[in-house]
């Protein structure tokens, strides 16, 4: 038996701008777009003021998650909810879809994670300079004293990249683990039923069953908690980076307008 | 079915644009197709509801509001009726004092009236038993002067009885 790990497969390459490869990413990541509006565009078809039970339930839905964003960055923050339920759901189904074995899932592949975390960062920064001022940004990577400098550095951009390996590698790793442990099922199954002549002996029973019960936690557990966590670092690195009208500064002039 | 591989850990910088261009795009369509309008309708189910209760609770502080204002009025009315009852008993009790104050007055007086009545008759009736008394002394003095008595001899003891008897009745 023989096991390749690779890689996202390649379908064509568009030989503009050096070949762009369009991989099985990116065709799993228009996959997801285009479901998810789909579906949001059924489920919203018909809103009433008198719910549906489909209704009721993407209403929770929906609530649980602004409730969310409003107990980790606060009210004034509610304007990024779409946002991260937008997140959210790419991660999500981002990993189901690996479900399929059409596609592959989007997030086990380095360069969406990657995309997502510097979404992050780059929200972040943007807030940072928008809320204390530019010099006042740079400024705050010598505190608490000057030879914190590079360790402040170092840390900032560790955030992404930590945070884009922590999502990829769970995923990645999933999928490794469970094409392996096909294998070592198919490995088991020849060894015990080989001997039986014709088809049956090539049939890997052992196949069946068993992954899907490692499928549980590798795919669903592990895509949502995934999901889940890089959608509540978001949170918390923006919701600091943009804290509270009363908590900016005097010589903000968007906070002084507000007052 | 593939040209070839990525590598396992690795960055394709058009995925990652591609990937980029696909959040934005899922964030955009989701939030004017889902979040807005089901977070807009949340809201304003909520605000419905809140205007309920407080057209509610309006109503039935007006209603308590009503009732006490009633409950004054009746109070009030129970007094003042109670005030009118006192009032006229009151006034009935003072007419029934001058009633008989007056009544008494005028029983005395016509008592004194009487007893002045009285007391004049009297006199008058004693002067004329007085002088009825005198006559007939005079009479029986004269009967008794007639045949052994002499004048000179009784006149003080005549006038002397005479007077005595004015003072005696």
């Amino acid at each position: 038996m023989n096991i390749s790990i690779t890689g996202p497969g390649v379908y064509f390459t568009i030989p503009i701008l050096g070949g762009i490869r369009i991989s099985q990413t990116a065709v799993a990541l228009l996959a997801v777009t285009i479901l998810l509006i789909v579906v949001a565009f059924i489920v919203t078809r018909r809103i009433e003021k008198r719910p549906g039970r489909l209704q009721v339930v993407i209403e929770k839905l929906v609530t649980m998650l602004y409730d969310l964003v409003e107990s980790t960055m606060g009210k004034h923050n509610l304007k990024f909810a779409p946002y991260i339920g937008a997140l959210f759901l790419s991660s999500l189904f981002g990993s189901l879809i690996g479900l399929t074995q059409i596609f592959r899932s989007t997030t086990g592949d380095l360069s969406v994670t990657l995309a997502w975390a510097l979404a992050t960062t780059g929200m972040v920064w943007y807030c940072n300079i928008k809320n204390f001022g530019f010099k006042a940004w740079l400024k705050s990577f010598t505190e608490p004293i000057a030879v914190m400098t590079p360790m402040n550095i170092v840390s900032e951009i560790a955030n992404p990249i930590s945070m884009a390996f922590r999502h990829f590698g769970n995923v990645a790793g999933g999928s490794v683990l469970m094409s392996v442990i096909y294998a070592a099922l198919a490995a088991l199954s020849s060894v015990i039923f080989g001997w039986i002549p014709g088809l049956i002996g090539t049939i890997p029973f052992f196949q069946v069953g068993i992954p899907a019960v490692l499928s549980i936690y590798f795919d669903l557990f592990s895509g949502f908690v995934q999901a889940f966590v890089f959608c509540l670092l978001t949170m918390i690195y923006v919701g600091a980076a943009n804290p509270p009208a009363e908590e900016l500064p005097v010589r903000n002039k968007k906070a002084k307008k507000q007052k | 079915m593939f040209e070839k591989f990525e590598s396992f850990v690795g960055v394709n910088f058009f995925t990652l644009i591609f990937a980029w261009a696909n959040l934005l795009i899922l964030y955009l369509v989701l939030r004017k197709i889902l979040f807005h309008p089901i977070k807009r309708m949340i809201d304003s189910r909520q605000k419905e509801i809140d205007d309920m209760y407080e057209s509610a609770e309006k109503d039935r502080s007006a209603a308590e509001h009503m009732r006490k204002d009633y409950e004054q009025k009746l109070e009030k009315a129970t007094e003042e009726s109670e005030e009118i009852l006192r009032s006229a008993q009151r006034r009935a009790l003072l007419k029934e004092e001058e009633i008989l104050k007056d009544a008494e007055a005028q029983a005395r007086r016509t008592k004194e009236r009487a007893e002045e009545q009285i007391a004049l008759e009297k006199r008058q009736a004693m002067n004329d038993i007085k002088d009825e008394v005198s006559v007939i002394a005079i009479q029986i003095a004269e009967a008794v002067v007639a045949r052994d008595v002499k004048a000179s001899e009784h006149a003080d003891l005549i006038d002397g009885f005479i007077n005595t008897m004015g003072e005696e009745a």
